[in-house]
């Protein structure tokens, strides 16, 4: 199972990836390129493909399009001034044809952060209500506490057992 | 269907098939594949479309896998300079690998792609990889900061690698040492400023000298290299430097060998002064040199290139070894030819009997190259060895016996050498010479015959038969063979005028109305005018007593020398060319040279003074002499003196024709051209023709005519004054509006009366120190001009070229950058024509006019040439003119940050072309 891992910069893919793959926190630097790492769940095996989210990587995320089966999008709940762009960069993504059968999970992380937007606003801000013949939910996480993730990866992989 | 069929491809082809090969999710096929990438790469595909693919491999655990990716990466990475970026964060990661051969792959790849881009990602890493802790990584991190500083020194000084790669001279492991001596040489070499950047000092030198008994050949070599660009401070260090490295000599790797050969000799020169500590280590050279001499053809080439340089720097070295230096039947060609060089560089009176019968035997060799310069050799060597001439003739004389072909003319050749060293001595060889006059077929054997003949006309009873024989095929003789001719001739004819003054008129009018080489053209001009106008000069000048010839002809420059002694044991040295001349891309900086001996101030100043010109702008030079106003007024008849009586008609006919000889006196190489002319040979600016300025009618019978030029950084005003009014002016005086350059007079005008009918040349010295107003056109300059009578006004254009000033050339890298810099609006286009000349010539034009040729490259058959200059103001303008050899046009694109000058610049682009 291939799944990919987007987000804007800083929105905490990475620290999700390592949150996945060893359970715990890891320090991060912004990832200018990508990583990729062997993720088992439940019996399920997934190839995690964390992409930089710089402005300046974000053209290279459709080389990784291709087989993919579910996208992890993660947005940072409290960075409110950045939500319109990335809405933008997610139903640009979205429209790729070879994105066509892929699964969604929408991140609202960093929820621990005081003040950021509640799931429904994120909801709101990303537009997600126009999203038509996808399969898709939205979860609040927190990956630095290591909340919402399990839940998370749980619908994915019942959605994805489905899908076969 | 149409042919379009055979442009469209119907599989979907390899590259399609590795792609998914190459996102299989097996491991083992995923390796597969990236082998199968490599190979096509290695075989010249382009595979560079599966970039992101192969970088998506990157991330594993397999070592081998990890390599391959890295290699591909190494090739690709400059096409897909954006794409790159997506293997950084990997980098980042590997560096922080627990296993250090991946840290140290990491870090050695990261510093082979050169991207701009992704370096200033790569800092960190490699800040912590200087700092690992196994020295395998901190040694690779060492060079990785070489090859950073080639992509951008700015980042690598900001980043404070310099002082880390510093810190890594007093590591504890010796390859680490080595490593960053050999980064931290590279950088310097590589300064812009030509300025060492890091300074090595007592201390470093001392840990240097303990590392390099411990490190590897390739290490002790970097570390030896580098302690030959050390200075010492003084004779005791320098003294302690040898001693340490005297054991190196006795290394079995050529290479240690040489460089530490190098870093003698320097210390060498300093310690100069110790005859005594210079003796026994100069004992101490000669037996690791000769070792060399005993492995493989192509190492003892090196070495003997090498060795040359050494011998002719220091004789004493190497001068009871003669021996190995005897060709062997079985040594290659290049070899043997080197060995001959050195073998006449060693002979002395002490062993020339020995060296000449070896001689004597390679000129019976089979090899018609080796032949000939063991001929050649031998003729050196009687010129050399004075006391064996008379040995060394005497077997030439036995070689022209041969009657070989090749072996009797280079034996003419060389015998002509030793009549000029030697005079009256040995002609009564002449008649063998001449038995042989008809096998002669090369041009320079012929010539040396004719001049031989020539020399000593008086003696051959039937030189004008000789010479009249020549003449039949003049034509088609070489041009070095018919300056020869023209000049035997004309000796002969002074030396016995009875009867051979139709064979000179003969060969005069064929030198000069024949012949369409401006040459010989002009030599027989000279000729026949030095003979017209006074015979007995002709013979002063003709016969004169020859200056002496060295002993040793093909002896290097001394700087350059000195500069190549430092470059022992490198291409420079085996090519005999300093590294400027043929590495490119490398500043010209730092030039390096032996350290001046001690206590000899004055010999360094000349050291430094002395430039050694390129042939370039030698040419360039000789070309543009400002030859019109030198050549001596013709004289309309010249008196006919005693028997001489063959000018007649001819000399008419050229003295009709002076026109000719302003146009097309071509410099020879001759002394006595020069002399006779009284040539100067500093370069000239184009100075456009004088203009009227102030005609006489407006000037109340004052005419002005003038220019403007620019000698030696100095821009005068040159003037001339006529007086068309019917009584005489004085109280001249000259003011300069404000203008857009600041140019003003540098000194008050100080002219005399100018009497009515009279013309007064005034060259007025100019500045650019005066009052700046912008004015329009630019190059607008208001003059005024007061005398007894009145005040006049008048405005003339400046030509802009004499604005250039002679410190306008832009280091590479400035120019580079500068020119990126200046954005494209600020990019001016236009097309030069009618240029005459190729890119050389045209640039050797240039630089006489303070327009700098800083790069030239040739692409598609294109010669591209950047050029700068700068303007008074400092003001900088960058250009590049492009030239299509025999296409008389060409383009040429200017940038500049005030780019309103261009219009000018052009104007002057095109006087520059079409007027040297």
């Amino acid at each position: 199972m291939r799944i990919l891992i987007l987000g804007l910069d800083g929105a905490g893919k990475t620290t999700i990836l390592y949150r996945l793959q060893v359970g715990e926190v890891v320090t991060t630097i912004p990832t200018i390129g990508f990583n990729v790492e062997q993720v088992q769940y439940k019996n399920l095996n997934f190839q995690v493909w964390d992409l930089g989210g710089q402005t300046s990587i974000r053209p290279y995320w459709r080389c990784y399009y291709s087989n993919t089966d579910a996208i992890i999008y993660v947005v940072d709940s409290a960075d409110k001034e950045r939500m319109g762009i990335s809405k933008d960069e997610l139903f640009h993504m979205l429209r790729e044809e070879e994105l066509g059968d892929a699964i969604l999970v929408v991140l609202a992380n960093k929820q621990d952060i005081p003040g950021c937007m509640s799931l429904k606003e994120v909801h709101q801000a990303l537009g997600l209500e126009a999203l038509k013949n996808r399969t898709f939910q939205i979860f609040k996480t927190s990956a630095t506490k290591g909340e919402g993730l399990d839940m998370a990866m749980e619908w994915l992989a019942n959605a994805l057992k489905n899908k076969k | 269907m149409t042919d379009s069929k055979y442009f469209t491809t119907t599989k979907k082809g390899e590259i399609f098939e590795l792609k998914s090969e190459l996102n299989n999710d097996k491991k083992e096929k995923k390796k597969e594949a990236v082998k199968k990438v490599i190979a096509s790469m290695t075989v010249g595909k382009d595979v560079s479309a599966l970039f992101p693919d192969v970088v998506n491999c990157m991330q594993t655990d397999n070592l081998e896998l990890k390599k391959l990716v890295y290699l591909y990466l190494m090739n690709y990475a400059k096409s897909q300079p954006d794409m790159a970026i997506m293997a950084v964060n990997t980098f980042v990661k590997d560096c922080e690998d627990p296993n250090p051969l991946i840290r140290a792959l990491a870090v050695r790849t990261m510093g082979c792609i050169r991207v701009d881009k992704i370096t200033e990602y790569l800092c960190e890493p490699l800040r912590k990889c200087l700092k690992d802790e196994d020295p395998y990584v901190r040694k690779t991190a060492a060079v990785c900061v070489a090859k950073l500083y080639d992509i951008s020194s700015g980042l690598v000084e900001d980043q404070g690698f310099l002082e880390q790669l510093k810190e890594l001279l007093s590591d504890s492991n010796p390859m680490v040492v080595a490593n960053a001596v050999a980064a931290l040489s590279e950088i310097n070499e590589s300064s812009p400023t030509g300025q060492p950047l890091v300074e090595l000092n007592h201390a470093t030198i001392n840990k240097l000298l303990t590392a390099l008994n411990e490190c590897t050949e390739w290490g002790q070599v970097f570390i030896l290299d580098s302690l030959s660009n050390y200075n010492p401070k003084d004779e005791r260090e320098a003294q302690s430097i040898c001693e340490r490295i005297t054991p190196r000599l006795a290394h079995a790797n050529a290479a240690v060998v040489l460089s530490a050969v190098k870093v003698l000799m320097k210390m060498m020169e300093i310690l100069a002064g110790d005859t005594e500590f210079c003796g026994t280590l100069s004992k101490k050279l000669a037996p690791p040199l000769v070792t060399l001499l005993s492995s493989e053809p192509e190492v003892q080439y090196v070495a003997l290139r090498n060795i040359n340089l050494i011998v002719q720097k220091k004789p004493d070295i190497l001068k009871h070894e003669m021996k190995v230096f005897f060709v062997k039947y079985n040594d290659p060609i290049y070899v043997k030819l080197e060995k001959l060089d050195i073998m006449i560089r060693l002979a002395s009176q002490a062993n020339i009997a020995q060296v000449l019968s070896e001689l004597k035997e390679y000129a019976t060799e089979v090899d018609v190259d080796f032949v000939r310069k063991a001929v050649r050799a031998i003729g050196r060597c009687a010129i050399k060895v004075e006391p064996s001439a008379e040995r060394c003739v005497s077997t030439l004389l036995d070689l022209i016996q041969t009657k070989v072909n090749y072996v009797v003319q280079e034996a003419i050749v060389v015998i002509k050498d030793i009549f000029r060293k030697y005079p009256n001595k040995y002609e009564s060889i002449i008649s063998t010479l001449c038995e042989n006059l008809d096998t002669l077929d090369e041009p320079e054997a012929r010539a040396s015959m004719v001049w031989i003949i020539g020399e000593y006309a008086e003696r051959i009873d039937n030189a004008d038969e000789l010479l009249d024989s020549f003449l039949e095929g003049f034509a088609d003789e070489n041009a070095q063979v018919q300056l020869q001719l023209l000049t035997a001739v004309v000796k002969l004819f002074l030396k016995r005028p009875a009867h051979t003054q139709a064979l000179v008129q003969h060969v005069l009018s064929l030198a000069t109305q024949d012949s369409d080489n401006p040459d010989l053209r002009d030599r027989g001009f000279i000729y026949w005018r030095l003979l017209s106008t006074d015979p007995a000069a002709a013979k002063e000048v003709v016969l004169a007593d020859k200056p002496l010839i060295s002993e040793e002809t093909d002896l290097l420059e001394p700087t350059l020398l000195d500069e190549l002694i430092c470059h022992i044991s490198s291409l420079a040295s085996v090519y005999h060319k300093p590294p400027t001349a043929f590495v490119e891309g490398r500043s010209a900086g730092i030039r390096k040279t032996l350290p001046a001996r001690q206590g000899s101030v004055e010999e360094a100043a000349n050291q430094e003074a002395t430039v050694i010109p390129n042939q370039e702008s030698l040419i360039g030079d000789l070309l543009s002499m400002d030859i019109g106003s030198a050549v001596p007024p013709a004289q309309p008849q010249a008196p006919p003196t005693s028997n001489v009586d063959l000018l007649g008609g001819g000399l008419d006919v050229l003295l009709g024709g002076p026109p000719d000889l302003g146009g097309g006196v071509a410099p020879s190489t001759t002394g006595l051209l020069g002399d006779i002319f009284g040539l100067s040979s500093a370069p000239t600016m184009h100075t456009p023709p004088k203009t009227c300025w102030l005609p006489a009618d407006k000037g109340k019978g004052m005419e002005i005519m003038g220019t403007f030029s620019r000698r030696n950084g100095q821009i005068t005003m040159d003037l001339s004054f006529t007086n068309k009014a019917m009584q005489a002016m004085s109280g001249f005086a000259i003011q300069f509006n404000k203008n857009s350059f600041g140019i003003a007079p540098a000194a008050p005008m100080n002219m005399g009366a100018l009497q009515p009918g009279q013309t007064l040349e005034y060259n007025l010295p100019l500045n650019t120190n005066g009052p700046v107003q912008r004015m329009e056109p630019l190059t607008t300059l208001q003059v005024a001009v007061k005398n007894n009578v009145d005040v006049f006004y008048y405005a003339c254009q400046v030509p802009i070229q004499v604005l250039f000033i002679e410190d306008g050339t832009l280091d590479k890298r400035v120019f580079l950058t500068t020119w990126r810099d200046i954005p494209s609006a600020n990019e001016v286009q236009y097309t030069i024509n009618d240029i005459k000349g190729n890119a050389d010539s045209v640039s050797a034009k240039m630089t006489h006019n303070n327009i700098f040729t800083i790069a030239k490259r040739n692409v598609e058959g294109q010669d591209m040439l950047y050029q700068s200059l700068k303007l008074t103001n400092n003001i900088w303008v960058l250009l590049e003119l492009k030239l299509q050899p025999g296409v008389s046009h060409a383009t040429l694109s200017l940038k500049s940050r005030s780019v309103e000058v261009a219009p000018y610049v052009f104007q002057a682009y095109d006087a520059v072309v079409k007027n040297c």
